[in-house]
């Protein structure tokens, strides 16, 4: 196998995004026929790199060679030109359109009049269906497919481009286990056709079952290339964590009070889904003046959880929860607002600032009423509040009346963060923080958190970076696929113990 | 930025709302200048109040348009609803007059106070409609003042009808309202609706701009999601929004009634609603929500109007033949120019591709035959008409040419 040339080499790419570097310098030979498995943890670089492959990112530095023949594609369609095909995490249909018009979408058969020829369509994409063991109808809408079966459509899709280059993103993370073991099957096929898959996962018994070799990405830099057979789990696992942990450490001699908040047995309910639940039996409990980490990976219900005891879930959560000993069901964040609860969404731009609006307005929205009387605002006292916090939190301005989009992500964050300290909070849930935020602020991020803590309140923290709750919490939670399925003591917690119990296999039902 | 750390300073007065006070000057005293007659500046008095009459009826229905716009939502409706609410007022006077009095001579107090009141709270019904549609039933806005815009016209006839023949034995399509008291709104007509337009403008300014609950509409239009993350109740801004709207277009309504002295469900204020939402967006409401002025939106107003009666001026031709293609043009160079200082600054092209290709044409043909249309006024030209059309539609025809092929070497450059 070594003395075949790769299909794809991957020579010294780098893809920078404002203020972050994806992707730094990185090379990856793949041989033709191989299953190469690609790891690191959220934000390694690894959905960065499949898009530079996959066309979507047409501009980054580095060279790529296709079956010796450097290339370099401008668009998805040079790439399936090239005959490379991606089944992205989040699926591409038209859900209004059949599956055999998804598969055809863009390349449609036609008559020799030049109408489309859907019956021509329909069969062939019957035939490639059957052979990926899905024995849906080619005339079914895609929208009203299972998600493992709407997969099936983009596989088959890219067997109709007769793609000999398959980039699979994550594909079991929506998949029952029946369809896990046919998406195995299908692989297995489609190996046997000489077809060389990329597959990008963080489960470690997924990857030691199917690959043949495995690529470990860290903070956008190649860590290692192994052979499957000469490694294992733990040492992967360490390869795609092992970093220097950073010096700082803001917990010493901080002591838990009361307890704040108690949650015994919350669900979330996920109509439509394969799983069935966002969230499965939590439980946990946030004492005064401790920070509280959860960790989990993408997809493992973090965000879902601080929705539930912030009241603004999609569906109604069942369970208890428990706010200073009385039991609460928040319908409307007002509620989780008035009762003393703040959250910092994680998704900043959507779910947080107000672009339209300057920094004063976006600090002082929670609190108004309490600045004038009867529905008024006296802008004075909204001025003074707002200037007390952002000195407060040494937020970096132009002065409360610059544009709000102005600012660094780091003091945008402090801005929210803000927000909520103004309604005198008993409980901050912090949603990951510290996203797209630099390492300065990072640190000054850490030290406000040290300080509310130590003021009584309680704090919810969750992140995708393992060094930062190591470094922040009292404690710390792991989530994998909606269920709890560690609890560490500061101290007890390593990232290694804290990624086995995030990529846990699904439990065994 | 002006305003120094740690201190939230007014905000600047924008670009929009100058160039827009600039653009009102320009036209009234271009107007006066080229106008032969100079109506502007010989009769000030009197252009002024039919300027005034049409700026402050439509100038209502724009506040809230606005405010419905700047929370993020629409109301199409509101020309139905001035149908609707003159039709309830009138309908009320006419249970409280007399059978054998069909002209409404004998409404009393109490009757003309219901009639109001009833037209007025008609809009409130229709706001709280929109709002249940919109929020509880979560049809886009567009869809539920849409249905609304179609179907309250027609109801308001159909209870016309109905009333009418119960009443006085005989189905009317309109109501002749010859009330002493709409008499005597009609005779001061200009400065009453002017009034309750200044009126309405403050008030709705001070919502705007100095309530809680203002500043939770522009959170609402300008990022639903994290207003809701606030705690702030959206449902209810919405709720408020458009019963604002819908009540506008009642006050509106109760106006339009008295001024024409007739309550027609058919034909009152068709595409009113249109003309509103215009002049907001004229006046700087995005309808991407969020952003918006009263000031604007008055001074949109304005603008709309007076460059509709200039051109009726210059014209010499009733407003009405002008006024849908006056607004089509006001609002689309408005939006134009806010997207010309992006446009330019991304490096964007004004005529991409085959599509920009075939948009040439289409420009040059309306500025050729819009050419010739308004040279039928000017001695100059008579006889030359269709010369100078083909003439400016060729030129015009020429300079987009150049701009794309200017943007075309400007991009094989790059």
């Amino acid at each position: 196998m070594d003395r075949l040339p790769p299909i794809i080499a991957i020579q010294s790419i780098a893809k920078a995004f404002p203020g972050v570097q994806a992707l730094a310098g990185v090379s990856i030979d793949v041989l033709p026929g191989e299953l190469h498995a690609i790891c690191g943890e959220n934000g390694a670089g690894k959905s960065t790199l499949m898009k530079i492959l996959s066309g979507v990112i047409a501009d980054y530095q580095g060279e790529m060679r296709l079956a010796g023949r450097p290339v370099r594609f401008r668009g998805t369609r040079d790439a399936e030109a090239a005959g490379i095909s991606i089944i992205h995490q989040e699926l591409n249909l038209v859900e209004q359109l059949s599956a055999a018009a998804n598969i055809f979408l863009g390349r449609e058969i036609r008559t020799w009049l030049g109408f489309r020829d859907d019956r021509a369509m329909d069969e062939a994409a019957g035939r490639l269906l059957r052979e990926l063991e899905c024995d849906i109808s080619p005339r079914t809408l895609a929208g009203s497919l299972r998600i493992g079966d709407q997969q099936l459509i983009e596989i088959a899709k890219a067997l109709s481009l007769q793609s000999d280059i398959l980039i699979m993103d994550e594909p079991t993370s929506a998949l029952t286990d029946a369809e896990v073991s046919r998406l195995y099957r299908v692989i297995e096929r489609l190996r046997k056709r000489g077809v060389t898959i990329l597959y990008i996962s963080h489960k470690m018994d997924e990857v030691f079952h199917l690959s043949d070799r495995i690529t470990i990405l860290r903070d956008g830099k190649l860590v290692k290339t192994l052979v499957a057979k000469e490694t294992n789990p733990r040492e992967v696992t360490h390869l795609m964590v092992g970093r220097e942990i950073e010096a700082l450490d803001f917990g010493r001699e901080r002591t838990a009070g009361e307890v704040l908040l108690r949650v015994e047995n919350l669900s979330l309910p996920w109509p439509g889904h394969a799983r069935g639940w966002r969230l499965k039996d939590v439980s946990l409990e946030l004492r005064r003046g401790e920070v509280l980490g959860i960790a989990g990976l993408m997809g493992a219900g973090r965000t879902e959880l601080l929705e539930c005891l912030f009241g603004a879930a999609s569906e109604r959560p069942t369970g208890r929860i428990e706010l200073l000993g009385r039991p609460v069901a928040f319908r409307h964040p007002r509620e989780a607002r008035d009762a003393g609860i703040g959250l910092v969404t994680e998704d900043r731009k959507r779910l947080g600032l107000f672009a339209a609006m300057n920094v004063g307005e976006n600090i002082s929205i929670c609190t108004l009423r309490e600045t004038g009387q009867a529905g008024f605002i006296s802008r004075r006292r909204e001025r003074n509040m707002a200037a007390a916090t952002a000195e407060r939190l040494a937020v970096k301005s132009a002065g409360l009346a610059a544009p709000i989009t102005s600012l660094s992500g780091g003091n945008q964050q402090k801005c929210i963060i803000g927000r909520w300290l103004q309604t005198k909070p008993q409980v901050l849930l912090l949603d990951y923080p510290t996203r797209g935020v630099d390492v300065g602020a990072k640190a000054e991020l850490y030290r406000l958190i040290d300080g509310l803590v130590r003021d009584g309140i309680g704090v919810i923290l969750t992140s995708s970076e393992l060094p930062e709750l190591l470094t922040v919490c009292d404690r710390i939670l792991v989530l994998a696929e909606g269920r709890l399925t560690a609890n560490f003591a500061r101290g007890e917690a390593t990232e290694q113990k804290i990624m086995e119990a995030a990529t846990q296999a699904r439990p065994v039902l | 930025m002006t305003a120094t750390p740690g201190q939230g300073g007014p905000r600047s007065i924008p670009f929009q709302e100058l160039a827009l006070v600039a653009a009102i000057v320009l036209v009234f005293v271009l107007t006066g200048v080229v106008d032969r007659n100079h109506t502007y500046f010989t009769s000030f008095q009197e252009s002024a109040i039919i300027v005034l009459r049409n700026t402050s009826l439509l100038g209502i229905i724009a506040l809230g348009a606005a405010v419905v716009i700047i929370a993020g939502g629409i109301d199409l409706s509101a020309g139905s609803m001035v149908a609707f609410s003159a039709t309830t007022c009138a309908l009320i006077l006419v249970l409280f007059a007399d059978p054998a009095d069909r002209r409404l001579l004998s409404v009393g107090a109490l009757g003309v106070f219901c009639g109001i009141s009833g037209g007025v709270l008609a809009g409130f019904l229709v706001g709280t409609l929109h709002a249940w549609l919109v929020t509880s039933i979560k049809l886009p806005p567009f869809v539920a003042t849409l249905a609304t815009l179609v179907g309250l016209r027609s109801f308001a006839r159909a209870m016309c009808e109905f009333i009418t023949r119960e009443r006085w034995g005989s189905a009317a399509q309109q109501i002749n309202i010859n009330t002493p008291f709409f008499r005597m709104l009609k005779e001061h007509g200009v400065w009453i609706s002017t009034g309750i337009f200044l009126l309405l403008a403050v008030a709705t300014w001070l919502v705007l701009s100095r309530t809680v609950l203002g500043r939770h509409i522009y959170a609402l239009g300008g990022n639903e999601q994290a207003a809701r993350l606030s705690g702030i109740r959206t449902e209810n801004i919405k709720w408020f929004a458009y019963c604002f709207g819908a009540m506008t277009a009642s006050i509106a309504g109760i106006i339009l009634m008295a001024d024409g002295s007739v309550a027609q469900p058919v034909n009152l204020a068709r595409g009113y609603e249109l003309n509103a939402i215009a002049a907001a967006v004229v006046g700087g409401c995005s309808l991407q929500g969020g952003v918006g002025t009263v000031l604007g939106t008055v001074l949109g107003t304005l603008f709309l109007r007076l460059v509709i009666d200039a051109v009726s001026k210059l014209i010499k031709s009733n407003a009405d033949v002008y006024e849908g293609m006056i607004v089509g043009i006001v609002v689309a160079l408005a939006v134009t120019l806010t997207q010309v200082r992006q446009l330019t600054r991304s490096g964007g092209e004004f005529f991409p591709g085959i599509r920009g290709l075939a948009a040439i044409p289409t420009l040059a043909i309306a500025a050729g035959l819009l050419a010739m249309m308004s040279s039928a006024n000017v001695e100059l030209l008579k006889g030359r008409m269709v010369l100078f059309g083909v003439g400016v539609g060729i030129v015009t025809l020429l300079v987009l040419s150049a701009v794309k092929l200017l943007e075309t070497q400007r991009r094989q450059t790059r």
